[in-house]
């Protein structure tokens, strides 16, 4: 039984995760949209009422999950299907997470992991962890059962495929058969979980009846099970006038003999007990082996569409508008109101959003003030980007772009910003790192790359890389400060009919204000440091 | 320091070597039944070990170690003691040569695994207290030797055999398996066990009491659908078949015994059947059999070391015993030391030797490290494996018989007596130069090391000329050349170095010269002057 649910027959990516996918995490600040996927909201007469804690295995399937790119148009298509029918019915993700990962644990505690050790055991201890593993799928799955009989409106392909394997896999017919081994086997668990015998002053006995032959040393052989079963007896108390006669009885009856009077036959009916349950339990494994893997499936899959589920409920409290994305050709990308969602959610507030419309381009290049929200954009694009390859919602009113299957960042690291002549070697050697891995469907992000050496020299560099990436067709988007390089590029663009190159700027009105949109603009020769100069320290000079 | 540590395994004092010769083993013992190994019927299983030096300084320990590993101390315990008549090592070398035989040594080894397995199932007997499981388990056993025979003396007579020993064992045997007794046995024992296997029925546990009743036909008991069947719904049968609840132990349990007790009522013809064979308790051995048994591994376990060595590119050859010719070997090496250096691919040098007419002792002299003391084992060893009656490590060879084999090697100077070396040395030789000794092949290897030059000279002439003297063949390994003189009997050999001056470890004939050794071994590790500077 499998579950299907991130992919179309299949459990897992059969594609490698992003290359180096530390910085892509870092650069565009995923742990607080990993770490808002994986906490519930709890609403109360329409009011928030809590934040939950977050659920780590969520956040961290969320984030493996995110980290592997969907490759095609109906493989996201697939997901987002899927994803619209939990985000309708956002308990039933809930439940399934619940149920999947309750069973996992129990089993867990039960000694899972460990059971090659408890296989050196004791066999009693192992036989009865085998029946309350048994006991412990046939409830979880029977609860899963009556939880998917529930959801009537299931329209993605993958969870009606496996509302209805699941179906077959575990019947009701199986679990009616299940359920009798466990009630024929209750004997062997009798004095183990309940105190029958005390509370209903009754005991379970155990009937077993089997053919078997002789072989060479007259020990039986070729055993061939007839009956088992439990039968609830009247309790006696040992030494009790009930037992005095139950003695008297067993001593008159002339055909088989009693087991319970002689200590060695006593053990020998221990051995029998433990044989016939280990058997049934062995022969249960013709079907729970099928289910061997499947909690941990459905944990895994259920954990990141309730992500999708909470981090949507999350853009939702800010009121950021979503959407599902959708594929269009590589040279496109077109959104509107598109959001930077790791911002928003870190500072908890909606922000400015920003429109585009490209087609045929390349290349995006995007220079402008400080401060003017050129990294944010990138951010915003870029995260929109991997959300549309995860088959999640994005934080714009529309989105459409390409599918890349390889996407770089390239960012200059504020952190060490501490200068030496070591940090463009650290740059050029996660250039390096960058194109060895370049393929069919790249984008490389580029955010104030070659900033760490002169104007001039980082403008040669950035020029004769993107020129390169983009010859063999990398799709580019960078932002920069290197002006001479903008400038350059434009020189030669600009005339040209289908020029894959497109130039933005950080809007800035006459008056100097900004007002954080991206526009279409011939690239600036200043970067306007000199209005942040003057507003940060210039004004306080005057004053 | 490593001879001295040998030494105490096998510990050789003067006290035990000073004492008389042994009992003449020459005769026949007609009280004893027919042997494989001893002509004369005697037993080496109930004698002391002989304890002889050669074992140690010929470095045999590790070659029969190797040989009897497989097989046990008994087998031994079997090469600590050498034929002492030439008819005896005849009848030896006939029985080795059936056994060098292809399908006899395969019929031989299968007959020791199924005896084996035979003695499995009589230890495994005397864990039950079950007097019928006991029976059973006797017949099973006592047809599982019967068979074991009966495949042998099948194949035996399938080959045509050249030795007297073999011939009358397949006699004995044949005789033992005609005879009513044995033929019976194996009826009896066929016909029961067909029978238990045929026995079927049902058991009932419910309500804590058991209850048995035989199935008659295939049909199981009337009402009870089968649960097996109703499994299958889990599994499609993938994991059907329910082993025995108490396979674990091998003895019945007792729940099983009281089953077999409730049967017993409902089945009376089968158990009387069985408590008759119980009570019948039968001697199924025969001490012929047994005794060969004991014996034919020491023919087995040199035949897997032989092929072994084989295996590995070393030669072995079936010895011939004429007196009429002159004593050799072509291409004749250490054992020992091929046993240890094959694994580590080293090579091991042959030699070829004779003793012509009247030659009776090689001085053996020529530089150090150059396969003196390597030539004088393995003379020794032709000497012993030929007496054995066994194959000899050699391309071919021609061997007289010899009364013993002496040999004295040198050794550490004992810390245990706190004797000197010579007094050491004296006190070991004495022994071997007693009247009763005549006739020995003899081994020396480096007498009166420490006396003065003059001393050993005169002590080793003197030494030579006894052993000549009691009619002893042998090997006297020197560094005195002087003892090399030719001379009534003596024959001087060198080992040589090829035009480098680098040890050939060829031993050859030849007067012995005083040569400077030494500096070959220095130039041959390159640690001379000018080598030295180049190096450092």
């Amino acid at each position: 039984m499998k579950v299907c649910l991130l992919y179309e027959n299949r459990e897992r990516a059969e594609n490698e995760p992003y290359y180096d996918t530390k910085s892509i995490i870092q650069d565009l600040g995923l742990p607080v949209l990993f770490s808002a996927a994986s906490k519930e909201l709890t609403y109360e007469n329409g009011e928030l009422k809590q934040v939950e804690a977050a659920d780590l295995f969520v956040s961290e399937t969320f984030r493996n999950v995110m980290m592997t790119p969907l490759l095609t148009a109906e493989e996201i298509a697939f997901r987002q299907e899927v994803a619209k029918d939990f985000l309708a019915a956002p308990k039933f993700a809930r439940e399934l997470y619940r149920i999947s990962t309750e069973t996992v644990t129990k089993w867990n505690e039960l000694g899972r992991g460990v059971r090659d050790r408890i296989r050196q055991g004791n066999p009693v201890m192992r036989l009865t962890t085998e029946i309350r593993v048994l006991r412990l799928f046939t409830d979880s799955l029977s609860e899963i059962r009556a939880l998917l009989k529930k959801q009537e409106n299931l329209t993605s392909r993958g969870l009606q495929a496996f509302r209805k394997e699941f179906f077959e896999a575990f019947s009701e017919e199986l679990e009616k058969d299940v359920r009798k081994v466990l009630e024929d086997t209750s004997f062997y668990m009798a004095g183990l979980d309940t105190k029958k015998e005390e509370v209903q002053n009754t005991v379970v006995k155990p009937r077993i009846v089997f053919e078997c032959g002789l072989e060479d040393g007259l020990k039986f052989s070729s055993v061939k099970l007839l009956a088992v079963g439990s039968e609830d007896v009247k309790y006696i108390r040992p030494g009790s006038a009930g037992d005095k006669l139950r003695k008297f009885m067993s001593a008159m009856t002339k055909d088989g003999v009693s087991t319970t009077e002689d200590g060695r036959l006593r053990e020998d009916t221990q051995k029998l007990h433990l044989a016939v349950v280990s058997y049934l339990m062995k022969r249960q494994k013709g079907w729970m082996d099928g289910f061997q893997t499947f909690f941990d499936q459905l944990r895994l899959q259920s954990a990141f569409y309730l992500g999708t589920v909470q981090l949507t409920e999350h853009m939702e409290r800010l009121k950021l508008g979503w959407c599902l994305p959708k594929v269009c050709d590589r040279r496109d990308l077109s959104f509107t109101d598109l959001k930077e969602l790791s911002m928003a959610l870190a500072q908890r507030v909606d922000v400015i959003g920003n429109t585009c419309e490209l087609r045929g381009k390349d290349v995006l290049i995007v220079t402008g003030a400080n401060q003017g929200g050129k990294s944010t954009f990138l951010r915003s694009v870029s995260l929109a980007q991997l959300m549309l390859q995860s088959g999640l919602p994005v934080a714009a009113k529309a989105f459409e772009s390409g599918i890349f299957p390889r996407i770089f960042v390239h960012f200059t690291r504020r952190e060490d910003s501490a200068m030496n002549s070591g940090r463009l070697d650290e740059e050029l050697q996660r250039m390096n790192g960058i194109v060895e891995h370049i393929g069919d469907g790249s984008l490389v992000i580029l955010n104030e790359s070659f900033a760490t050496t002169t104007e001039k020299d980082g403008s040669v560099i950035a020029y004769d890389i993107i020129r390169a990436l983009s010859e063999a067709g990398v799709r580019i988007l960078t932002v920069t400060h290197l002006l001479s390089f903008a400038k350059r590029v434009y020189e030669e663009t600009k005339d040209a009919p289908d020029s894959p190159v497109e130039f933005f700027s950080a809007e800035r009105l006459a008056d100097g204000t900004r007002t954080f949109h991206m526009i279409r603009s011939e690239p600036e020769l200043t970067s306007f440091g000199l209005d942040l100069y003057d507003a940060v320290v210039g004004k306080q000079g005057k004053a | 320091m490593k001879l001295t540590e040998k030494k105490t395994e096998t510990p050789i004092t003067a006290v035990e070597l000073a004492d008389p010769a042994p009992e003449y083993l020459g005769a026949m013992d007609a009280s004893r039944e027919f042997s494989v190994l001893n002509l004369y019927r005697q037993d080496f299983a109930a004698k002391e070990i002989e304890n002889e030096a050669f074992y140690l300084d010929l470095n045999l320990f590790p070659v029969i170690d190797k040989m009897t590993m497989p097989w046990g101390k008994a087998v031994r315990k079997l090469y600590m003691f050498l034929p002492k008549t030439p008819e005896e090592t005849a009848f030896r070398r006939g029985v080795n040569a059936d056994v060098n035989k292809e399908p006899v040594y395969r019929a031989l080894l299968t007959l020791m695994e199924r005896l084996a397995h035979v003695r499995e199932m009589r230890e495994e007997k005397e864990k039950t207290s079950n007097r019928l499981q006991r029976a059973v388990w006797k017949l099973r056993e006592a047809g599982a030797y019967c068979s074991a025979y009966e495949e042998l003396a099948e194949a035996l007579s399938r080959v045509e055999l050249v030795s007297d020993g073999m011939k009358e064992f397949l006699r004995s045997l044949t005789e033992i398996l005609t005879d009513g007794g044995f033929r019976q046995m194996k009826k009896e024992t066929e016909e029961l066990l067909s029978e238990i296997h045929g026995i079927r029925f049902v058991v009932t546990y419910e309500k804590d009491r058991v209850s048995v009743e035989p199935v008659d036909g295939q049909t199981a008991a009337e009402g009870e659908a089968s649960y097996e069947e109703w499994l299958a719904r889990f599994d499609g049968g993938a994991g059907a078949g329910m082993p025995n609840p108490f396979v674990t132990d091998s003895t019945l349990t007792e729940l099983e015994a009281a089953c077999l007790e409730m049967l017993k009522s409902k089945k009376p013809e089968f158990f009387r059947a069985l408590q008759v064979a119980a009570d019948h308790e039968t001697e199924y051995e025969r001490p012929v059999l047994a005794r060969f048994e004991r014996e034919i591994p020491f023919y087995l376990a040199f035949r897997g070391f032989r092929m072994e060595m084989e295996r590995a590119g070393f030669a072995f050859a079936t010895p011939t015993a004429d007196e009429g010719k002159p004593m050799e070997a072509r291409g004749l090496y250490d054992v020992a030391l091929a046993l240890m250096s094959y694994p580590e691919g080293r090579p091991v040098i042959s030699n070829d030797f004779y003793y012509g007419e009247g030659e009776r002792f090689f001085v053996l002299t020529g530089p150090n490290q150059g396969g003196k003391t390597t030539f004088a084992r393995s003379l020794g060893q032709l000497v012993f494996f030929a007496m054995m009656g066994l194959d000899v490590p050699a391309k071919s060879a021609n061997v007289p018989f010899f009364a013993g084999i002496q040999t004295h090697f040198s050794v550490e100077e004992s810390v245990e007596t706190g004797r000197g070396k010579l007094m050491e040395e004296l006190v070991r030789l004495q022994p071997m130069m007693e009247d009763w000794r005549k006739g020995s092949f003899v081994v020396i290897n480096e007498l009166f090391t420490t006396a003065a030059n003059y001393d050993a000279q005169i002590m080793g002439k003197r030494v030579l000329a006894h052993f000549l003297s009691l009619g002893c063949k042998g090997i006297y390994v020197t560094h005195l050349t002087e003892l090399a003189d030719e001379s009534e009997g003596i024959v001087s050999l060198r080992a040589m170095l090829d035009e480098h001056g680098v040890q050939t470890f060829e031993i050859r004939r030849g007067s012995a010269e005083d040569t400077a050794c030494a500096a070959n071994q220095v130039n041959k590790y390159r640690l001379t002057y000018e080598q030295l500077k180049e190096r450092l």
